[in-house]
């Protein structure tokens, strides 16, 4: 396919002012910012989950009309079905498209190899602990072959050592499947240590601020002294954005007490 | 030596540690039952003393007694029996009925806010009021009665189903559907088991209103065979022994059913969908 693969423009009310960005094919991108400034919105309005107020999103070379089509989403609580075992979950998006029976075993099967889950595919999610949800939810979205990977917050409610653990899982998963990510996360190491390039999104109202393309050649490494200069610029950043719409805020107060 | 000290040690111990559940046992018994020993032997003495008449009210073993020839005689379960199945039936037509019609409703606004007051409505007005035209409709017989047992268990069933509708998880949702999941095999697949834990206790609900409606109902249409048609030959030929008799005997199925099938299925249903820890 050629270049743009993806272009959004949207407005979402005041979460979301109108924004413009373009992911090339195969490339891992992080929208980061504080909470509030719109970057789920932004997501869920790729996966065709939300629709945007104003303007248009386009997935390969396509409108985005509704869920599907090459897309698939990873979930901040990694949202599994709970009576479902981890093949069971795994399975579902291929029964949802009509797979037969038999390639879709094989198919959850080897998803599930690939986030090394293999030794607990007939456990149930509650019977798993948080990483290991997480790499489940990974394995379901993966297991549709998706050309683009859409993740929101996948692992901020896990502990700092799983998250550590699964970052670099994901960076090895992405370079034996090159799909396209999209990556929405609060931690900025998280943002620099696993994309090509990085949008720093700023709130009230959410907004891209900042873009950074990162060339660190892969697989990386967390404890990089690049990464952690990087760290260092986006966090500077993002406090002199925060100290702006607080003092946005301040103005419209005092207009308002007026 | 010490070897031989620690075993007799380790042996002491659990001979103390099954003494003490036994114990425990016992004590859990008595807490949960001593008002029922109390009502017993309350009864058996005002019996016995004969400060009432046995007309009004017979002894413990007088009543006991009637029910074991009753139920050797046969003619009871036979009645009874007649009874289970009306219950069952009446019950799970009303489940299937309920359940469809709240999630039918329970994904559309429009049907919801107009079908679910009209259902809460007839949830306020006892089912057994709708009995005469039960049988004006479908005769003095079975079918007018298994009709108000499937109506009764139908109204609480719908509005759980509503009810369990509002709480699916918006994520699992959004998940389901961001892997293609759409129509019937959304419903199907998500929207149904998502609901499963909060159906069982509708279910468990239905049928304590299933069995309401169906002894009202067969107390007055007493045609066919039934514990509610022997509870009313009862009161006719003055067989107050024989009254309650039926009435321990419907006491004691509503305890097994809720003990033996619902409280297990409750169990089975709390630990596959992990719900055993979040309770």
């Amino acid at each position: 396919m050629d270049g743009a693969c993806k272009t959004y423009e949207g407005g979402d009310r005041p979460a979301l002012l109108p924004t413009s960005f373009t992911v090339e094919r195969g490339e891992f991108v992080s929208l980061v910012g504080p909470s509030g400034c719109g970057k789920s919105t932004l997501l869920g309005m790729i996966a065709g989950l939300l629709r945007p107020d104003a303007g248009f999103v386009e997935a390969l070379g396509r409108p985005v009309e509704g869920p599907g089509e090459g897309r698939a989403m990873v979930f901040q609580d990694a949202a599994l079905f709970p009576w479902l075992t981890v093949l069971g979950n795994v399975e579902y998006g291929l029964r949802a498209h009509g797979v037969a029976r038999a390639e879709r075993r094989e198919r959850a099967l080897e998803a599930v190899r690939l986030v090394h889950l293999d030794h607990v595919v007939d456990r149930h999610p509650h019977e798993l602990s948080g990483g290991m949800r997480q790499r489940a939810s990974i394995a379901r979205a993966l297991v549709m072959r998706p050309e683009i990977l859409l993740m929101d917050e996948p692992f901020s409610a896990l502990d700092a050592q799983t998250r550590t653990i699964l970052s670099d899982e994901l960076q090895r998963i992405w370079l034996e499947t090159r799909p396209t990510v999209v990556f929405v996360t609060h931690n900025l190491i998280e943002a620099a240590f696993l994309s090509d390039t990085v949008h720093l999104l700023s709130s009230g109202p959410g907004r891209i601020v900042r873009t950074y393309d990162i060339d660190i050649p892969r697989p990386r490494d967390e404890a990089d002294p690049a990464l952690l200069d990087l760290r260092h610029d986006m966090l500077e950043r993002l406090r002199a954005e925060v100290d702006d719409a607080a003092e946005r805020r301040a103005q419209v107060a005092e207009v308002v007490a007026l | 030596m010490s070897t031989a000290a620690g075993g007799a040690g380790a042996a002491g111990g659990r001979a103390v540690r099954a003494s003490r559940g036994a114990r425990a046992a016992a004590i859990g018994f008595l807490r949960r039952s001593w008002f029922v020993l109390l009502i017993l032997l309350v009864w058996w003495l005002v019996t016995a003393a004969g400060w009432v008449d046995p007309y009004k009210l017979p002894s413990p073993g007088d009543v006991l007694g009637t029910l074991g020839t009753l139920l050797t005689e046969r003619a009871l379960l036979v009645d009874l029996g007649a009874t289970l199945l009306r219950l069952v039936e009446g019950w799970a037509i009303g489940v299937v009925a309920g359940v469809l019609l709240g999630i039918l409703t329970g994904g559309s606004r429009v049907l919801e806010d107009g079908i679910r007051p009209v259902i809460a409505g007839l949830q306020a007005v006892p089912t057994i009021a709708f009995l005469p035209l039960a049988i004006l409709w479908f005769g003095f017989n079975g079918t007018a009665v298994l009709a108000i047992t499937a109506f009764g268990t139908f109204k609480p069933m719908a509005l759980a189903t509503y009810g369990a509708m509002h709480q699916i998880s918006p994520t699992l949702l959004m998940a389901g559907r961001a892997l293609g999941a759409r129509g019937l095999f959304l419903q199907r697949t998500l929207v149904f088991p998502a609901i499963v834990p909060s159906l069982v206790t509708g279910l468990k609900m239905g049928w304590s209103f299933a069995w309401r409606a169906l002894m009202a109902a067969e107390i007055v249409v007493t045609g066919a065979a039934g514990l509610g048609g022997v509870l009313e030959l009862g009161r006719e030929i003055g067989a107050i022994d024989v009254v309650m008799a039926v009435i321990l005997v419907i006491l004691v199925v509503g305890i097994a059913t809720e003990q033996l099938v619902f409280a297990r299925l409750e169990r089975w249903v709390n630990r596959r969908w992990g719900l055993v820890g979040a309770r």
